[in-house]
This record gives structure tokens, sequence and C-alpha cells, in this order.
């Protein structure tokens, strides 16, 4: 069982502008085709040049992985006949990438080692009519995506199973979304060319998965697919295989001795970059808060438990800085944590969703989470609205405070109503048949629909029965 | 007619009334028709010459070697894969060329993508040399030559060197080529070819007119961060400064008749005294790396070549086919390529695709960079002593078009001998003609520091005065 996981991660970097020329980097919903210029469609004659913001990027990744940093960079040319590539090569980084020999600490306390970081241009996108490349009879080039900068980071094999890799994965996301220099919701964010041995076996690399989950589908489905062939051939080759999103299977591209020799050479239209020690120290101390620091502050300061802590950070940056957010409506650090990294959360998994692709408001679900403590509003009551709240993205606050408003006289008016239809189980109830009422409160509960604390409920009915029998009593 | 020099023509053309600029326009326009079909010297003849404002070139024709990016003007690259490309955007020496007051006559005929010494590896016409019709232009910036050696008009010429394109046909046209140092003028709008050693440059009737196209289209392009920020320099103002004093460094090895022209080296050799007569002085020096240049020069060249060229696979712009949906995008590419590439330019694909291959890279590609430090060593040890270097512009006369066509590929290689060694290191150069052989001229290559035009403008200027070569 000794599985081999390593991956080259490509991220888009959410500069302004793209890598070489001054497009737009982050335009959405453009038509395909509008965001294009001479350098990023590789017209003859057009030059490119360097984005400096991404570079400093680069480097701020980097340093969050605890890469050294050369003190030199440049820029090499990766020569390819691809139809979505604008000059059939690449500019990329080859023999000096901006970080070298970081790590990533999972855990388990195991650290992922960092081979590289690198910066590179995107190629552009393209398109199937059938959404596969088999079937198609002709594919469609959007040169939008072309020339926009991606950071590729480089793991050493030292991943042991696929949940490693989704909790480097989150960690991973939530430190270049501390950074600032990366949009989970861009399209094609993330890619991934994931490579996998088992023991015994040649190393496999699936290229190219897009996102978090098909990364985890290609690895499952390979370590499978090499157990198999290693029982029926003795052995697995070297071979880079596609990843079907479609199917969730791989399929073989090529063997090893047919892997492309890329011809790299220095691209001699742009300069050699310094990255001067005191350049990389001055962008070292305007790093933000990593997710690390985060967590350790979360725990010292608000006192959460260091599971909540972790989650709320790793998870995703949203979800701690919405943690946050909502402390300065309720200052109740526990409380909120608990909810929002259990039934928020499970909302939010549900539909696939991150917090901020909700409507969910910090001020309305913090009212809501008081409401819950101070007893103004039940446990499942909330659940619901929650639930609700992540569905539609209605505003619940009226829902919160109406349901306040009809609270407890409510409830004892309801009872009352209740007890004087059941006096017969009112009287077993007082001979000591304690769970005799619990016919009164279930059809309280019904008619509040979920809205009344059980427990509450409960207290009201016992309290009426007593204070009826003290009357009677006079 | 009198030919008024553009030294002259500056004196008035600033009070040049409408008809008149007119006149010199549809005059340019009638003797470039008659120059293309005397010496097949354009590609493409421009139809709408137009001035676009009033500047130091006002009224002079220029013509734009057709690597030049011209926009809404056909830019070929002198290559059939380009043959229909019509770029979108001016390059930066044009819209320099245009805001100075000058007009675009035509694209001149070149080597395809540069890859030539002589313009007979010409996708088009061959271009003739206008001093013996049979002979050579010299390359690959050849139709630049040609039609500023014919032009009896105001007329400057946009050239491109890359390892001796200025040099080569200035030398066997007798005009006046300026190679400016790597990163004076920006290369935004150029087809590379080698980008690490691309130079726009220009070609003249005399030192004032390349020095004078040199100082307007110089200058950092954000455009093209190869391109250096420098206080801009006036040749101009300067070149007429005596050269007194000035110390020349004559490195013996290109004098050796085993590779030049015994004819050729003494004419040169000759002149030399016309530079102690303007009080400078020359040593005989070696610079013995001079024999790795031109093999690391090619390496490099082709390497960065084969990369430059991968674009063109009949995608967006260029030559195009009916797409067929049983062709594999790698079948078309090839279709395309096979078909629009000429000769020499799939030579240089293939080689230079070798060379930068895993395996051979550390043995070639590699190693030719290093060379071109030691290089560079090697000329920055004799410019800390000397203000410029002197040797002929090219080993030999202009060939005649039938024997060059037959030449050996290493051979021609061996004809950039005495140019690529500066181009390859990115010094500037000045090739003005200085004597005849066989009736045709012959060139004398003064080669400066780096950002050193100024310099070798100068002793040029100096020396042309005192000649009297025609
Ligand atoms: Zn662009």
């Amino acid at each position: 069982m000794n599985e081999k996981i390593g991956l080259e991660i490509h991220v888009r970097l959410n500069t302004k502008t793209k890598l070489f020329c001054s497009d737009h980097n982050n335009i959405k919903n453009a038509k395909p085709n509008s965001n294009t210029c001479p350098v990023c469609m590789g017209f003859p004659g057009s030059k490119p040049v360097l984005n400096k913001e991404a570079v400093r990027y680069g480097v701020m990744i980097a340093l969050a992985l605890n890469c050294s940093i050369s003190s030199k960079i440049f820029f090499s040319r990766k020569t390819y006949f691809y139809p979505d590539m604008s000059k059939n090569y690449q500019i990329t980084q080859y023999e000096i990438p901006i970080g070298r020999e970081g790590y990533l600490e999972i855990s388990n306390g195991k650290r992922i080692r960092i081979r590289r970081v690198h910066i590179e241009e995107d190629p552009a996108k393209i398109l199937y009519p059938t959404n596969d490349l088999n079937t198609s009879e002709y594919l469609l080039v959007d040169y939008n995506r072309s020339g926009m900068p991606l950071s590729e980071i480089v793991t050493e094999p030292d991943f042991s199973d696929k949940e490693e890799v989704r909790e480097f994965m989150d960690k991973l996301i939530s430190i270049l979304e501390h950074l600032g220099v990366f949009d989970a919701q861009a399209d094609a964010a993330l890619r991934a060319d994931v490579n996998v041995s088992i023991e015994n076996g040649e190393r496999v690399e699936v290229k190219n998965v897009s996102g978090l989950e098909n990364i985890e589908r290609a690895i499952t489905y390979e370590i499978i697919r090499q157990r198999s062939a290693y029982r029926l051939n003795g052995r697995v080759e070297r071979e880079t295989r596609h990843f079907s999103e479609v199917s969730g299977t791989t399929t073989k591209l090529r063997a090893k001795e047919f892997e492309e020799d890329y011809g790299y050479i220095f691209d001699p239209d742009l300069p050699i970059v310094k990255l001067s020690d005191e350049l990389i120290e001055k962008i070292k101390s305007e790093l933000p808060e990593l997710p690390d620091k985060r967590i350790e502050r979360f725990i010292r300061s608000y006192k959460i438990e260091k599971s909540f802590a972790s989650i709320l950070v790793n998870k995703d940056k949203q979800l701690a800085d919405f943690f946050e957010e909502s402390l300065k409506y309720y200052n109740n650090p526990e409380s909120l944590a608990k909810w929002i990294t259990t039934f928020l959360l499970k909302s939010l998994n549900w539909h696939k969703l991150r917090i901020n692709q909700t409507h969910v408001k910090p001020e309305v679900f913090a009212l809501l989470i008081r409401s819950v403590d101070e007893n103004k509003i039940s446990d499942a009551y909330a659940k619901d609205l929650i639930k609700i709240y992540v569905d539609t993205g209605k505003d619940i606050t009226d829902m919160i405070k109406s349901y306040n408003a009809i609270n407890k006289e409510d409830i004892e008016k309801i009872a009352r109503r209740y007890i004087e239809s059941n006096m017969k189980a009112v009287s077993e109830y007082k001979k000591g048949n304690i769970r005799a009422i619990d016919f009164i409160i279930g059809s309280i509960l019904k008619e509040t629909k979920k809205r009344a604390d059980p427990k509450l409920v409960k207290e009201i009915v016992i309290d009426l029965i007593d204070k009826e029998e003290a009357s009677v009593a006079q | 007619m009198i030919l008024l020099t553009i030294e002259s023509f500056l004196e008035r053309n600033q009070n040049l009334k409408r008809e008149e600029l007119d006149d010199i326009i549809a005059r340019a326009k009638e003797r470039s028709l008659l120059i293309d079909k005397e010496y097949d010297a354009f590609i493409t003849l421009n139809d709408n010459l137009a001035v676009e404002s009033k500047g130091i070139l006002y009224g002079v024709a220029i013509s734009v070697k057709d690597n030049i990016c011209t926009k809404g003007l056909r830019t070929t690259a002198g290559s059939r894969i380009l043959e229909s490309y019509i770029p979108p955007f001016d390059a930066t020496v044009i819209e320099k060329v245009k805001r100075a007051g000058g007009f675009i006559i035509g694209k001149t005929a070149m080597d395809e993508f540069g890859f030539g010494s002589f313009s007979i590896n010409c996708a088009y016409k061959i271009p003739k040399n206008p001093n013996d019709k049979e002979r050579v232009t010299g390359g690959s910036s050849g139709g630049a030559a040609a039609v500023t050696k014919a032009a009896d008009f105001p007329h400057i010429a946009i050239a491109q060197s890359t390892g001796g394109s200025i040099t080569a046909p200035a030398a066997f046209t007798g005009t006046v080529g300026i190679t400016p140092t790597y990163g004076r003028v920006s290369r935004y709008g150029l087809i590379d070819y080698s980008n690490s050693m691309d130079k726009i440059g220009t070609i003249g009737k005399d030192v004032f007119d390349a020095a004078l196209l040199l100082q307007i289209i110089q200058g950092y392009d954000p455009r093209d961060s190869t391109s250096i920020k420098l206080n801009e320099e006036s040749y101009i103002d300067s070149m007429n400064k005596e050269i007194k004093g000035f110390k020349i460094a004559i490195p013996k090895e290109y004098y050796d008749y085993n590779y030049v022209d015994k004819r050729v080296a003494d004419k040169i050799m000759d002149s030399l005294s016309k530079l102690e007569e303007l009080g400078a002085s020359f040593d005989i020096i070696s610079m013995p790396m001079y024999k790795y240049a031109i093999s690391a020069y090619y390496i490099v060249a082709i390497s960065e070549a084969s990369t430059n060229l991968a674009r063109y696979s009949g995608l967006r712009y260029g030559l195009q086919k009916q797409l067929d949906s049983s062709l594999t995008f790698d079948e078309y590419a090839s279709i395309i390529r096979e078909q629009g590439f000429g000769e020499e330019a799939k030579r240089r694909i293939i080689l230079g695709t070798f060379a930068r291959m895993s395996g051979y890279r550390d043995a070639f590609y590699l190693k030719a960079l290093k060379i071109r430090k030691l290089l560079i060593d090697d000329y920055k040890r004799v410019f800390s002593r000397y203000d410029a270097i002197i040797t002929p512009s090219m080993p030999v006369i202009a060939p005649k078009i039938k024997d060059a066509l037959s030449m050996e590929p290493l051979k021609v290689y061996g004809m950039d001998i005495m140019t690529v060694g500066p181009n390859f290191t990115g010094m500037p150069t000045i090739s003005i003609p200085v004597a005849r052989v066989e009736g045709m001229p012959i060139g004398m290559q003064i080669v400066g520091d780096h950002f050193n035009e100024a310099k070798i403008i100068r002793i040029a200027r100096n020396l042309e005065k005192v000649l009297n070569y025609e």
C-alpha cells in the first residue's frame, strides 16, 4: 500500500493585467477573443513585456511555502505545437525558478516538500463542441485566456493518499487567498498534473486535471487502475495519461519514450530580473497574516478549539473572514465558530458553494446565533433558517424577528388550548405519568412548525399545569 | 535634374508648399516604380503615400525592410507564409518616422526572414545590384540598399541586421549602413529572426542620411524590454567634430588573405592612411577569438529562429488552407509550413531545433552562449584601449547572382566573417564605401564599443569627406 503522489499545481494569479501584455486579467464573461492584443495572440513583431506584479506574487507564494528565493530569474521558451499555443512556445521558467526547496506542513506533522515555484503564461482555452476531444470534429480557440499569469507549484512525491492531498490543497488555496494572489472562482483557476506511483510501479503522470474534486477522482482511479495492472502484468509502465472529467477515468496519452523534447532556450525578449535581498525582505515584511498564524491567533484571542480554528482558516479564507466579521455583531466566538463550522458549512458543501458565493451576511447570521443562544429561537429552527438562507439567499432577518414576536405568550396560548382539550392526559400526568403530556408537547411543536424550542415548550406546559393546580388548590 | 543631398534638402523642406510636397511625393512614387522594375527592390509599394505630420523628415521618402510591421501595409518578411499578412499595428520605428514627417514609400526585398547574406533566398524577386545588375545586392537588407543606391529623390532606408544584414548590402552597393548597438532602437514590430541579435538600423546614400534616420528612430521603448534608456544623442551635432587623437585597432585576422579577397583587404589598408592624415593613429592587433564567432553565432541565431518560426502554423494569420477534418493539427501545420517556408528557412528550423534538443543543448546552444560572453570580453578589452576597430565590411566584392545561387551554404555562412563578431556581441558598426574593385564598391566597417555610435559616425563622416569615393 505504498502509494506516492506528487503534484504539479497550476494556479491562476489574479494580477490586474496578463503576464506579458496589458490586457485585463480578470474580466468575467468576456466575449471569446475580445480580451486580446498582438502580444497574447502571438502576432509577428509583437514583444512580451513582463508584468512585475506577477513576479511579486510569485515571490510571495514562494516565501509562504518556505522556499529559498533565487536572486536572479529569467524566462525560457518551451517549444511544442498545440492549437492553444499562440506562438507554439510557452514563456515559462526552466533552469532557475523563483523559489526552490520549500515545504508545507499538514496536520499529521508531515512536511510536503515543495520542489519549485515559478510563473509562466497560460495558453489559450480550447472549446470542444462535444465537450470531448475524441468525438469533436473541430475545436474552437479562445485567446482571452492566452497569456494569463500562472504560478506552477511542484511538490515532491510526498503524499501517501488522497486525504493528504486534499488537506494540502485546502491549505495551499487558503494560503494563496490569504496572500490575495488567487481567485478560486476564476475560470480554470486551478489545474494540476498528478503523478501517481504504487509500490514497485513506475511513475504515471495524469495531465491537466481541473479542480480539487477531479484531482481526487484522478488519484482514486489511478491507484485502482495501477494496482490491477500490477496484479495482471506484474508491472506498471511509465507513461502520461489524460483524465476525462465525464467518465472520471484516465486514458493513455503517450509512453515514456515519446515524451516531448521542449528544446528550451532563454527567451531573448525578456531581460534577467534581479531579486535583491532588500526586495525580498520588503515583500516578506509586507506579507499578510498567513493561515498558521491566523489559526494560532484564533485559538489565543477567541479561545476557540483548534479543530474549529483549523476548519475556519484552512477550509476557506472567506469562511474565516466571515467568522471574524460576524464577531463584530455578536461577540461569542465559541458559539459562532461552532455554528459556522457545522451547519453553515454543511449547507455550503451541499451546494458546493463558498460563503462569498451566497448572500449570507455576517450581521444576519450573528443575529440568528444570538437568538439561538438567548433561547429566542430553537436549534432546529435555526438549522432550517440557515438552510433557507444558503439555498435562496432570501433575507431571513424578519423570520428571525417575527419568530421572536410570537414567542413565549404564543406558545402559552397554544399550550392552554391543548391542555384544556386534553384534560385526561393532564390528570394522567398529575398522577405521575410524566410521559402523558408528550402528546401535548408534540401537538404544540407541530402547530408551531418546529419554531418552538422543545425544551421551552415542555417548560411552559409543565408550568401551566402546575399553575392551574395551584389556582384550583386555592 | 540635379540630385540634392538630404542634408541640403533639409534646408528648405520645412518651407515646402503643399503643391511642392505633392510633387515630391508623386515623383518619389513614380521613381520607386521604375527602380522596382529595374532592380526588383521592393516586395510591396505603398499606394497610399501620405505625410502625417511636419517634422525633420518632412518630404523624405522612407523605405522599410519588409520584416518591419507597417499598419495596413502588407508585411511578408520575404516569406510566402506571410504573403497576405497585413499587420494591425505599426512598429515603433514606423510611428517615429511618421511623426517626423517621413512617408513610407514601400517595403523592400530581403532574404526570407533575414536568412541570407546575398538576398537570394527570396520567396519573391531577387533584388539586383544597381552597380551591376548581374550581381547580388548583399543581404539580407538587399532591397533597402538597392533602393538607396538607385534613388534620385530624398530617400533613406530602414534596414535591419542580425549578423551583418546592413553592412553586407551597404558594402556591396556602395551605400552607408549603420547597425546600432543592440538595444539602441526598439524592436517592437520587427518580425523576429534572432531576438538577442536583431537590430533595426539605417541605410543612406551618405553618413549624414544614415545618421539622421538613426537619430529619429532610436530610443527606449516600453514595448521592447531589451531597448535601453539612454540620453538620446544627436549624431548630426557631433559628426563633424575632428577625430584627431583617435586610436584605431586593426585586427590582423580580418585582413588574412585566406579569408579575404586580397584586393579588398589592400584597399581598406590603403584608406587607413587617410585616417592618419586626419590625426588618428592605428595599431595592428590580434583578436584570436574571431574564429569561433561564426559557428557560435549561427547556433544561437538558428536556435532562436526555430522557435520564432514555430508560430507560423496557418491559424490566425499568414498562409492558410481549407480546413479538412481528416487532418490533425500537426498535419495541417506541416502542410502550411512545408508550402510556406523556403529551403533556407527549413534548413535553419531543422538545424536550430537540433541545436536546442536535450542532449545537444549543452554542447551547442549553451556553449555558443558562453562563446558570446568570451567574445564580448575580447571586444571590451580592445575598446579599453581603442576608439574603434576597422575591418573590411565584406571579404569579397558582390558576387554574380548565378554564382551565389550555386554556393554551398557553409561558404555563404562564411561571408559573414567580418560582420558576425560585432553583430553577435551587440557592438555598433557603420559601413562606408571607400574604393572600388572591378568597378564594384567595397566597404569599410567601423566598429565601436556598445552605445558609441556617435564616435563611429564621426570617424565615418570625417573619412567620407576626404575619400572622394564617387
Ligand atoms: Zn494581450
